[in-house]
């Protein structure tokens, strides 16, 4: 296929506004025509892509994907991602599959590597053998009956199994997916069609924002790519080549909940009245070899809670070919500031229930990812002039079913009918044409039904696992008819502050004590507190239970190219010195941000697997909402196919 | 019934054989042996005749011939003259099975010579075994999956690994060479010779007792939070010079450049890409390797793989990458030892 | 004075380099686990030869770069979403079997095949590179087979540098034993260079050139030749994992003192 129209555009032009524009230099900077810029490829770019190149390769002389930009070419679609590969995903994930069934009818899920029809769903309350979680007095009851009717109730490695799950939670007749393999899957099948291309390695650092005339405040005129060639601190170096500008009619924003893109467009148009993201939860899991004689079979679903802590949420799925993603996922509400993922995960996989199958297994990958889990509540704008959003980012996350793919998926389904059909009723993607098509459709599904439906259904975890979960199947039941109340904080007002004192089993002089071993650089406080609280060492074997930097180098090592900036910055780095939680660092997926001799804190981009929890775990706003810690556009990440 | 030909070249002398075309001729001899097989030599060189005599105690065994080409075209290396001398001596032997040692001077040719004999060529063979059918083992991806392999047809060309045979050795005699005619081809190459390093700049080098692996870690914060290159490099210096060993690195450690706009200078400026080891570096045989602040690099994981005994220095106690690969790790602050070490080597000398 | 050259670069895609490989034999033959998952790269060392050639390209007005790979088309497909931002190059895929286990001199003969049948190649132009081994097979004879097969008698292996003179001919520096190189000149093209590390750092990612080369690649994929490679009687008897472990000491209390005892009674004398 013909490229669109590429120019040198040595005026930068003001609209194109990176956040710190204003004082920066004007750039020799290249530009490009395209009709539209893609940010991001998951799951909702899968969707809307398949959906737009189903309905061109089947009318291909449909004059509506000819190019605008580019007179007498096909429609120029480009999409640009971040990681280094497009199977480069982060999750292993049950879904009910229905949108994806819907683009593929004829679904075989032996097509796609570690995709495999869900055989067996459960759901297993996990008893803490160790005795080192916090648990409420509610809980310590449950608890005690259990262990004491144990025998009659089931109770088998200190699991209890629900006999009865309410519908909502099942995912009868889906499937069980790597999000790596079923990213890739879609892409070469996209990528085969010749209509779009896919590029990764290529993060979008900002959107470009039409000049500011108060109409046109939503106005998007295409994206920027991030600057090559730089130092980290962003500043031209060697081999320095300035992100070029892609100009386009519509921008479609899938890059995810803590995308570069998506960020700046919250914070330049706000949120809707009402709506926040202020929910989240860090996703970690590792993906499992399974000795020759396990007895688990492909497309076995277990959903655990109660372990390592009432607020951590775990699962268990096995794919074919004796491989299970295995994991957990820490909520934001979670507020303890000692917030470590890793070490938990590793707590959990030795859970008896778990440990069974798991033990002489091998750790073949891991990852992480941020996930916004406020739902309905954190939806965004979803349209602008030029622009669309979809996706995770869009907040179309069903926080009742725990369902996000599927979702995600259907979102980019909807905008491509309503791109196709402004196409051919040649009107341009104006703010009111995109919501007439786009959101009037999504306004009108399944999805947006189910999503009022889970609106309010997490509202009680701010009060306690137990009330959480009478939240959730009185919403559950009802179809969100009733819920809990409650007013949810902002992510970083639910960090409690540090308080030696109120360390849960840990004396306030040993506390103390500990965090002044951390302060001057000594074991990090989060993990010194953790075995203070009586969580026993890992005993590590190098097979499965490895340090979180030997993590970091399994299943393809984590890259960072050379030559761009630093994407987590530190905004006030005095505040980072004197903050006591030091969150950001507990939450680091990969170990990238770390506290130095000094107390500062210091940010390794080789290290980070892009996971974003620090945009989320800081509990500092020196500048408005804005925590101290910005997240931006990097390239790089976790290099593996397999998660 | 197979017939062997050992290929062999002089050295830089032009008056001996290599140490490994002499391996290879213990190869053939073993392989001829085994096979009860008729051997031949075959020498490439400026002067074969001479060389000859290291290897005459190889073709003892009646009906075994010592072929040579020679001439200044095979003085120095250089691929037109060299396959048609590999040619010659190969049609003049009429051999099954082809050995030569896999120095740089065969590697250049042997692929097409096969390819000109009508033949099939394997290469990095790291041992040989004959029971009903000769088979060679070699390793693939990188030294991470080993085979054994097999061929029916023939001639089959075997580049030898260095190191992996005991060099030929037998008192030197005087031997009946049979020198082979070549049709020399039209050169359009000329051959200016060696050119060595930099001053200071180390390269790996075969022949040392001892592989010293630096990896990224000696350019990384220490824990005073400071970077201490330019301390570092001095101690792998002078650790090199006192121990005689040869230098190694990881990848990440040579692609480093120095700091400073239009800088090409690695960061440890005797240190380039010719050092490294691992995935797209060598993976150099050694009696010793040491290895130093290469946490989860890939000397660990593929440069080592012909290192005999291994150490490593690191501050991780719980490196996952050296456990199961290395003999010991000491877990402490690899500036500190080297120090210590260069002290007491330094010392022994005096 | 700039020449135009033709410059053909051969080049594998290869798992990419730290992924856990573990060998299965299937019915045609041996391959790597979930081989078709593993996420791939362009060859490393052909890769250098991809970055070199083009700087050729970019010095020399004229001339022409030409990516030769044989795999499959999918993996192949991804792969060039990024090389192809690398730099720009004609590709010229050959939909094949993937990995280290074919034979090379089957492979050798489908891509000289596939060179001679290049629109307007010129053979006396040619300078035909790719990488001294691969990170499959390593075998290190691809190249020279494919040399031989075009007729060409000037080949260097182990390469890290080329000079191009004014007169058409050319210094090239070779790789040989004692870390040292082999200093040639070469009257001219044709030639062949199996490339080492040579000495330029990895292109960055342009949008532009991708946008660019895709015009090619897209339409050059959905083309590709598919072969078949003939085994040649090559077997293989075993294939496996390395399975020595071995029983690591971790010292975790010595002074470095006493370390640096230890090691210096290790090392011996030289």
């Amino acid at each position: 296929m013909s490229g669109p129209a590429i120019g040198a555009d040595a005026t930068a032009p003001v609209s194109a506004a990176a956040p710190d524009s204003a004082a920066a230099p004007v750039i020799d900077r290249a530009t490009m025509e395209v009709d539209i810029a893609c940010v991001g490829f998951g799951p909702a770019m899968g969707g809307f892509l398949t959906t737009l190149t189903r309905e061109w390769t089947a009318h291909p002389d449909d004059p509506a994907f000819a190019s605008k930009v580019a007179p007498g070419m096909p429609l120029q679609v480009l999409c640009y991602e971040r990681a280094d590969d497009i199977a480069a995903g982060v999750s292993g994930i049950v879904t009910s599959a229905r949108g994806i069934r819907a683009s593929f009818p004829d679904l075989d899920a032996t097509e796609i590597p570690m995709a495999t029809p869900i055989a067996e769903e459960r759901v297993l309350y996990l008893l803490d053998p160790i005795g080192a979680s916090r648990r409420s007095f509610a809980l310590r009851v449950g608890d005690t009956l259990l262990r004491g009717f144990g025998g009659l109730l089931g109770v088998k490695d200190s699991a209890f199994e629900l006999a009865w799950t309410p519908g909502f939670l099942h995912k009868h007749g889906g499937l069980l997916l790597s999000i790596g393999q079923f990213n890739q899957w879609v892409g070469s099948q996209l990528m085969a069609t010749g209509l779009v291309q896919i590029w990764p390695g290529t993060p979008v650092c900002t959107p470009i924002f039409a000049a500011e005339t108060g109409k046109q405040r939503y106005s998007v005129q295409g994206i920027r790519l991030a600057d090559q060639g730089v130092d980290r601190t962003g500043a031209p170096a060697d081999g320095f080549m300035a992100g070029m500008d892609v100009h386009a009619p519509l921008t479609v924003v899938g890059d995810g909940p803590v995308g570069a893109v998506g960020q700046a467009l919250d914070q330049r148009i706000g949120m809707p009245p009402g709506h926040a993201q202020n929910e989240w939860a860090l996703g970690m899991k590792m993906v499992v070899e399974l000795p020759e004689d396990t007895p688990l079979k492909p497309g076995t679903v277990w959903h655990t809670f109660g372990f390592p802590e009432p607020e951590i949420f775990g699962f268990l799925y096995v794919h074919p070919g004796r491989l299970v993603s295995v994991g957990i996922f820490v909520p934001s509400w979670m507020g303890d500031p000692e917030r470590t993922t890793y070490r938990y995960l590793q707590h959990y996989i030795q859970h008896p229930a778990l440990w069974r199958y798991l033990k002489d297994g091998t750790l073949r990958s891991w990852g992480a990812k941020s996930l916004q889990e406020s739902g309905k509540h954190g939806e965004p704008f979803l349209t602008g002039d030029g622009f669309a959003r979809i996706g995770e980012g869009s907040g179309s996350t069903n926080m009742l079913t725990n369902s996000g793919v599927d979702e995600a998926w259907t979102t980019g389904v909807q905008l491509a009918d309503a791109v196709v059909e402004l196409l051919r009723a040649e009107k341009p993607f104006t703010q009111e044409n995109l919501f007439a098509t786009y959101v009037a459709r999504r306004h009108a599904s399944w999805l947006e039904r189910e999503a009022d439906e889970a609106k309010n259904a997490r509202n009680g975890f701010h009060g306690g696992l137990v009330r959480g979960m009478i939240g959730m199947a009185l919403a559950g039941l009802t179809h969100g008819k009733l819920s809990l109340g409650g007013t949810i904080p902002s992510a970083q007002q639910q960090i409690h502050p540090f308080s030696p004192r109120k360390v849960s089993g840990v004396k306030a002089l040993e506390a103390e004590l500990l965090a002044e071993d951390a302060r001057v650089g000594g074991r990090p406080l989060h993990d010194a507190l953790m075995t203070a609280r009586g969580w026993p060492e890992i005993e590590l074997d190098g097979r499965l239970l490895v340090t979180q930097q030997d993590a970091l180098l399994m299943g393809g090592k984590v890259q960072a190219m050379a030559g761009f900036a630093d994407h987590v910055v530190f905004r006030d780095p005095h505040l980072c010195a004197e903050c006591a939680e030091k969150t950001c660092v507990a939450m680091c997926s990969g170990q990238a941000i770390t506290q130095t001799a000094e107390g500062a804190i210091a940010f390794e981009r080789e290290k980070c697997v892009h996971c974003g929890a620090c945009l989320w775990n800081c509990a500092h706003t020196p500048f408005g909402e804005n925590t101290n810690i910005d997240f931006r556009a990097g390239a790089g990440g976790l290099h593996s196919a397999e998660n | 019934m197979e017939t062997i030909l050992v290929l062999t070249h002089v050295d830089e002398s032009g008056s001996a054989l290599t140490k490994a075309s002499l391996e290879a001729v213990t190869a053939g001899v073993e392989l001829a042996r085994q096979l009860s097989a008729a051997l031949t030599i075959g020498i490439l060189g400026p002067a074969s005749a001479e060389a000859a005599n290291s290897a005459a105690g190889a073709v003892a065994a009646p009906g075994a011939r010592l072929l040579a080409v020679s001439g200044e075209a095979f003085a120095q290396p250089r691929y037109a003259t060299d396959a048609a001398g590999c040619e010659a001596l190969c049609r003049a032997a009429q051999a099954s099975i082809v050995l030569a040692p896999g120095s740089s001077r065969f590697v250049r040719v042997a692929a097409g010579v096969a390819h000109r004999l009508g033949g099939f060529l394997d290469t990095h063979i790291t041992s040989l075994s004959s029971n009903d059918c000769v088979d060679a083992t070699r390793w693939f991806y990188r030294q991470r999956v080993e085979a054994t392999i097999s061929r029916e047809a023939r001639p089959w060309f075997l580049l030898l690994d260095a190191g992996t045979h005991a060099a030929f050795a037998a008192e030197p005699a005087t031997a009946q060479v049979e020198a082979v005619d070549v049709t020399l081809p039209t050169t359009r190459t000329t051959v200016e010779g060696l050119r060595s390093p930099m001053r200071d700049a180390q390269t790996i080098r075969p022949d040392a007792q001892l592989l010293f692996v630096a990896g990224a870690g000696w350019t990384k914060k220490q824990p005073d939070g400071q970077i201490h290159v330019a301390e570092a490099g001095q101690l792998i210096l002078a650790f090199l010079r006192l121990s005689g060993a040869s230098l190694g690195s990881s990848k990440s450690l040579a692609d480093q450049k120095a700091e400073g706009p239009g800088e090409e200078q690695s960061v440890l400026p005797f240190l380039s890409h010719m050092n490294q080891i691992g995935q797209t570096g060598a993976t150099p045989r050694h009696a010793k390797g040491l290895s130093t602040c290469c946490h989860g690099e890939e000397p660990h994981v593929v440069g080592w793989r012909f290192v005999g005994e291994r150490r490593a220095i690191s501050l991780d106690q719980n490196c996952g990458w050296t456990r199961g690969k290395a003999d010991v790790v000491y877990i402490t602050d690899a500036f500190q030892v080297i120090a210590k070490v260069n002290e007491l080597l330094q010392a022994r000398r005096s | 004075m700039a020449q135009a050259l033709q410059l053909v670069v051969c080049a594998g895609i290869v798992p990419d380099p730290l992924q856990t490989l573990e060998p299965v034999t299937g019915p045609n033959g041996p391959g790597l686990k979930n081989e078709m998952v593993l996420p791939a790269v362009l060859d490393p060392w052909a890769a250098c030869a991809l970055y070199e050639a083009a700087q050729l390209v970019a010095k020399n007005p004229g001339s022409k770069l030409w990516l030769v790979s044989l795999g499959p088309k999918a993996k192949l497909q991804q792969v060039m979403m990024t090389v192809g931002q690398k730099a720009v190059f004609e590709l010229i895929p050959i939909d094949g079997p993937i990995g280290g286990f074919p034979d090379a001199h089957s492979t050798a003969a489908a891509l000289a095949e596939a060179i001679a049948a290049l629109p307007g190649f010129d053979r006396e132009r040619l300078l035909l590179f790719g990488g001294w081994e691969s990170a499959t097979r390593g075998a290190g004879v691809t190249l020279q087979l494919v040399g031989e097969r075009l007729g060409i008698t000037d080949q260097f292996q182990g390469v890290d540098q080329i000079t191009l003179r004014e007169d058409g001919s050319f210094e090239v520096l070779e790789r040989v034993e004692g870390g040292r190189h082999q200093v040639s000149v070469c009257a001219g093209t044709p030639a062949v260079l199996g490339w080492a590390t040579g000495n330029l750092a990895e292109p960055r990612n342009n949008p532009q050139t991708g946008m660019a080369n895709m015009r090619g690649i897209m339409p050059a994929l959905q083309k590709a030749k598919t072969v078949a490679l003939d085994g040649n009687g090559l077997r293989y008897v075993s294939v496996s994992l390395p399975k020595q472990q071995r029983e690591t000491r971790v010292e975790k209390n010595m002074t470095a003192d006493e370390i640096a005892r230890e090691l210096v009674e290790w090392i011996g004398a030289e």
